[in-house]
C-alpha cells in the first residue's frame, strides 16, 4: 500500500538528518507504529505519507514514496485526500467548520461528492464511532475524547485505504484512549484500513501494532515486529521493562501473554504490610469547596487535606474538574463556597514574590511561561527574579537535562527539554509547594524518567508537598504517594496510589495487571517483592 | 427553530443598508438601523458562539464614537455656533497651518463630529450582525472555488481570532500564577505569536490533506436553497436603501 524507496529528509538550515535512507513497505490492512524520542522525526514521517512534507513545509527529500502507486512527490496533499486520511496531533487546531456533521461532511463537499453519497456515508461513520448523539453539537462543546473521534471521522468518511495518527491518544484519560484505539483495531480487522499511528505512550498502543518504525535521533531506522525492535531499543513500555528485569525467554506484547509466561513468578505467597500513612502536617486545606461556571458546578463540596512531602496525583476524565481545582489552590479562581488554605493562608492573597516562594506553578502549556530570546536568557531572568546567583537556574537546568544548548531559542526545545526549563524557572523561586498541571504530554520514557526523578527528589529533601493533575497511569504508578480521584467534580475515591489504581482495572498500570492479584505498581515494586521473597 | 436564512442573505442584506446609510448619512435612520439589525439577530440568534459577534461590534462601535468624538473636539477645523467650553489652543510652528489643537468646543463640532462616528459605527454594527447570524464559515461553502486562496485566508482568520482572546487568557494566568505581576504586552504577545502561527499551518496543512480547492465545483451536504424569505429580505433592504438614496 505504502512503499518507502531510500527516503531521506533534511530541513532547510538545520544540519539535523530527519530520515536517512528509510526503505520499507506497508501492506494493507497493517497497523504499523512509529516511535522514537520527542523531536526525532515522527510527525515528519507521517506527512510524509500525504506529501505534506515536503509541500507544506518545505526541506530537502530524496528517495521516493508511493502511496497506493502514486508518488507523492508528484502530487499535491489534496489530490491523496480520498486516499489517505490524516488526523493531526490537537485534532481542535484542524477543524474547518463549527458543527460536527458539517466537519464530517467537509471534505466529501471538496471533492464534490453527490448529496446522497453524503448522506448515506455520514450516517455510517457517525455510526460507526458512535458519534450519533452529538451529530448536531458545536464541536468546541465537545470532550477532547469525542473530538478526537470526530477528527478520525472526517477522516474515514472519505473511505481513504490509509489512515495516519499523530499520537491521537496524548491528550486523552485512560478510557477515552481506549475507545479511540479499539476503534482504530476494529477498522484494520473489519475494513482492512492501513494505519500508521505515532505514539509515546508504548504501553496504550503496542499490543495493536504489527510492526514497529523506530527513528533514532540520527534519523537511522529500522523496521520489524514489535518483539523485535523492542528488545534493542531503550524507549520500552513497562510491560518489556518487566521480561527484561524478570529474565524471561521470551517478550511479550500483551498482559494475556505476559500473564502466561510469568504464572511462576506470581505464585508466591507475599505479605503487604499495609504502611500506615504518615502523618504530616497540614500544606493544602481545602474545605468543602464549591466552583461553579454560570450554572455548571466544576466542583461539589470538596474537602481533602494534602500534608508535607506527599506526591499527589489528581486524575480524572477529561473535564472532571481537575484544573478547575488546581487553580483554586493556586488561588486564581474564586471559589463560590468553601475555602482553600495554603500554608494557613489564602492564596488569592499571595502577590510577587511571595507567591513565587509559596506555590510553584507549572501549566499544561509550558511555553505560556516563556518569553526570552534564548534558555541563557530565561535563566538570568530567573535567577534575578529569585535574587540567586547567577546562573543557579542554568546550572540546575543542566543536571536535569545535560547537553542543553544555553543560546538556543525556547521555541527550539524538544517537548521534555522545553518542560524541563519551566520546571527549572519554577523551582528556581524555591517554592515551598509544586502544583503541575499535565506535565508529561509529548514526552518519551527516558525524559519521563528525569522528570520523576527530579520531582521525587523536590519532595523527599525538601520535604515539599507536590500536586499533579494528569491522565498518565504509568507516571502516577511510579511517582505518586497517593491518588485523588474526581469525577463529576466530587471527589470519588483518595487513598493511596496501591489502593485506587488496583480498584480500577481502567487504571491499573501493565505490571499491575500482569502481576494481578499482586499487588505490585511498577517494575521496580516487582523485582523488590520477588528479591524479598527469594 | 426556525429554519437559517440563506448564508448570502444577511451579507447581501447588510451591504445593501450601509450603502443607504452611506448615501443618506442620517444619524437618527443609522441609529434606527442599528435597532432593526439588533431585532433581527435578536429574533434569527440560533445559539451558536458566532452570535455574540454583533455584541462585540457594538463596543467596537461605541468605542469609534467616543474616539472619534475626542479627536474632532481636539484636532480639526473650527465650526462656529454655540459656544459649549473652551480648552487651551495649543501653539503649533508656523509650518503647520490650518491645523489648530484645542480651542473653542461648539456645539455644532461636537455634533458633526459624534454624527460621523455613527455612521462608522453603524457599518460596523450592520456587519456584525450578518456574521453574527451566518458565520463566515457557512459564507465560505457557497463562495466559488476559484477564489479558494482567499477561502483558507478567511477560514484561518475567523477560526483563530476567536481563540485569540482564550489564549490570551490562559497565558495571562499562567503568567500570574507564576507571580507575575506585571504581565507586559511582549511576554503576552510572544507566546500568543508562536501559538497563532503553528494553529494557522496547522489548519492550513488540514484543509488541504482534506481537498479543499481540489475540485473545481463543490456539492453540499445541507444544500440552502435561495427561498421566498431570503427574496423579500432583500427586498426589504432594496427598498430601504432606494429610499434612502434617492432623498
Amino acid at each position: 500500500m505504502i512503499t518507502f524507496s531510500n527516503v531521506s529528509l533534511i530541513y532547510p538550515h538545520s544540519t539535523k538528518t530527519i530520515l536517512e535512507d528509510l526503505t520499507c513497505e506497508i501492506a494493507e490492512g497493517e497497523m504499523v507504529l512509529v516511535m522514537g524520542q520527542t523531536g526525532s522525526g515522527k510527525s515528519s514521517l507521517l506527512r510524509l505519507i500525504n506529501g505534506l512534507v515536503p509541500h507544506h513545509t518545505g526541506g530537502i527529500l530524496a528517495g521516493d514514496i508511493t502511496v497506493d502507486g502514486i508518488s507523492t512527490r508528484e502530487v499535491k496533499p489534496g489530490s491523496l485526500a480520498h486516499l489517505v486520511g490524516i488526523v493531526g496531533q490537537n485534532p481542535i487546531n484542524s477543524f474547518v467548520t463549527d458543527i460536527v456533521e458539517e466537519e464530517i461532511a467537509f471534505g466529501m463537499e471538496a471533492l464534490n461528492f453527490a448529496p446522497d453519497v453524503m448522506r448515506k456515508r455520514v450516517e455510517e461513520v457517525l455510526d460507526l464511532l458512535s458519534l450519533n448523539s452529538v451529530r448536531n453539537r458545536a464541536i468546541s462543546s465537545l470532550s477532547g475524547g469525542e473530538q478526537q473521534r470526530v477528527a478520525i471521522a472526517s477522516a474515514l468518511v472519505m473511505h481513504p485505504k490509509v489512515l495516519v495518527l499523530d499520537e491521537p491518544t496524548s491528550a486523552l484519560d485512560p478510557i477515552a484512549a481506549e475507545e479511540v484505539l479499539s476503534v482504530l483495531h476494529r477498522l484494520v480487522h473489519d475494513l482492512s484500513v492501513t494505519v500508521i499511528i505515532a505514539e509515546h505512550r508504548l504501553e496504550r498502543v503496542i499490543q495493536f501494532v504489527d510492526r514497529i518504525i523506530y527513528i533514532e535521533s540520527d534519523g537511522e531506522t529500522s523496521i520489524g515486529s514489535a518483539e523485535e525492535i523492542l528488545e534493542k531499543s531503550t524507549l520500552v513500555p513497562p510491560i518489556i521493562r518487566l521480561a527484561r528485569a524478570l529474565n524471561l525467554s521470551e517478550f511479550g506484547t500483551s498482559v494475556r501473554e505476559v500473564r502466561r509466561l510469568t504464572t511462576e513468578v506470581r505464585n508466591i505467597d507475599t505479605q503487604t504490610v499495609a504502611q500506615p500513612r504518615p502523618s504530616t502536617s497540614p500544606v493544602i486545606e481545602v474545605d468543602s469547596l464549591q466552583i461553579q461556571y454560570g450554572s455548571d458546578v466544576a466542583l461539589h463540596k470538596i474537602s481533602t487535606v494534602i500534608g508535607q512531602g506527599e506526591i499527589v496525583a489528581l486524575m480524572g476524565r477529561n473535564g472532571a474538574g481537575k484544573s478547575s481545582l488546581l487553580e483554586a489552590i493556586v488561588g486564581v479562581l474564586k471559589p463560590n463556597a468553601g475555602s482553600v488554605r495554603v500554608y494557613g493562608g489564602d492564596p488569592a492573597e499571595l502577590a510577587g514574590s511571595k507567591r513565587r516562594e509559596t506555590i510553584g506553578y507549572v501549566p499544561q502549556e509550558p511555553a505560556d511561561l516563556l518569553y526570552g530570546q534564548s534558555v541563557q536568557g530565561e535563566c538570568t531572568q530567573a535567577d534575578t527574579q529569585a535574587g540567586l546567583a547567577p546562573g543557579t537556574t542554568l546550572a540546575f537546568l543542566n543536571r536535569l537535562v545535560p547537553a542543553i544548548s544555553e543560546n538556543v531559542h525556547p521555541h527550539d526545545l524538544s517537548e521534555g527539554q522545553r518542560l524541563a526549563l519551566v520546571l527549572s524557572i519554577v523551582l528556581s523561586g524555591n517554592p515551598r509547594l509544586l502544583i503541575l498541571d499535565e506535565p508529561t504530554r509529548g514526552l518519551d520514557y527516558q525524559a519521563k524518567a528525569l522528570f520523576t526523578l527530579a520531582l521525587k527528589e523536590y519532595a523527599r529533601t525538601l520535604n515539599n508537598p507536590v500536586l499533579l493533575a494528569t491522565h498518565d497511569v504509568e507516571l502516577v504508578a511510579e511517582l505518586a504517594d497517593r491518588v485523588i480521584f474526581l469525577a463529576e467534580g466530587e471527589i470519588v475515591a483518595d487513598g493511596s496510589t496501591l489502593d485506587v489504581l488496583l480498584s480500577s482495572p481502567a487504571f491499573a498500570p501493565q505490571v499491575a495487571k500482569i502481576m494481578s492479584p499482586q499487588p505490585w505498581l511498577t517494575v521496580d515494586h516487582a523485582v523488590a517483592a520477588l528479591a524479598a521473597n527469594s | 427553530m426556525t429554519k437559517p436564512l440563506h448564508p448570502l442573505t444577511m451579507w447581501v442584506w447588510s451591504l445593501i443598508l450601509a450603502i443607504g446609510i452611506v448615501a443618506l448619512d442620517n444619524t437618527w435612520v443609522a441609529l434606527a438601523t442599528v435597532g432593526v439589525a439588533a431585532l433581527v439577530v435578536y429574533l434569527r440568534r440560533d445559539g451558536s458562539p458566532w452570535n455574540a459577534t454583533f455584541w462585540w461590534s457594538l463596543r467596537v462601535g461605541v468605542f469609534i464614537i467616543t474616539i472619534r468624538a475626542l479627536m474632532g473636539v481636539l484636532i480639526g477645523v473650527p465650526i462656529p455656533g454655540t459656544e459649549l467650553f473652551r480648552i487651551p489652543i495649543l501653539e503649533l510652528p508656523s509650518w503647520m497651518p490650518g491645523i489648530r489643537i484645542g480651542g473653542a468646543v461648539t456645539l455644532e463640532r461636537l455634533s458633526s463630529s459624534v454624527h460621523e462616528g455613527v455612521i462608522i459605527a453603524t457599518m460596523i454594527a450592520l456587519f456584525g450582525a450578518a456574521s453574527a447570524l451566518t458565520s463566515p464559515h457557512k459564507l465560505l461553502r457557497v463562495l466559488p472555488v476559484f477564489i479558494y486562496e482567499i477561502g483558507i485566508t478567511l477560514v484561518i482568520a475567523t477560526s483563530v481570532f476567536p481563540q485569540l482572546a482564550q489564549s490570551v487568557k490562559r497565558i495571562r494566568r499562567a503568567q500570574q500564577m507564576r507571580g507575575i505581576e506585571k504581565v507586559s504586552l511582549r511576554s503576552i504577545a510572544l507566546p500568543l505569536l508562536e501559538e497563532t502561527l503553528t494553529r494557522s499551518l496547522q489548519l492550513a496543512q488540514s484543509m488541504d490533506s482534506r481537498g479543499y480547492g481540489e475540485s473545481r465545483k463543490r456539492s453540499r451536504y445541507r444544500p440552502a436553497p435561495w427561498l421566498a424569505r431570503d427574496f423579500w429580505f432583500v427586498i426589504g433592504a432594496l427598498a430601504a436603501a432606494t429610499v434612502m438614496v434617492a432623498s
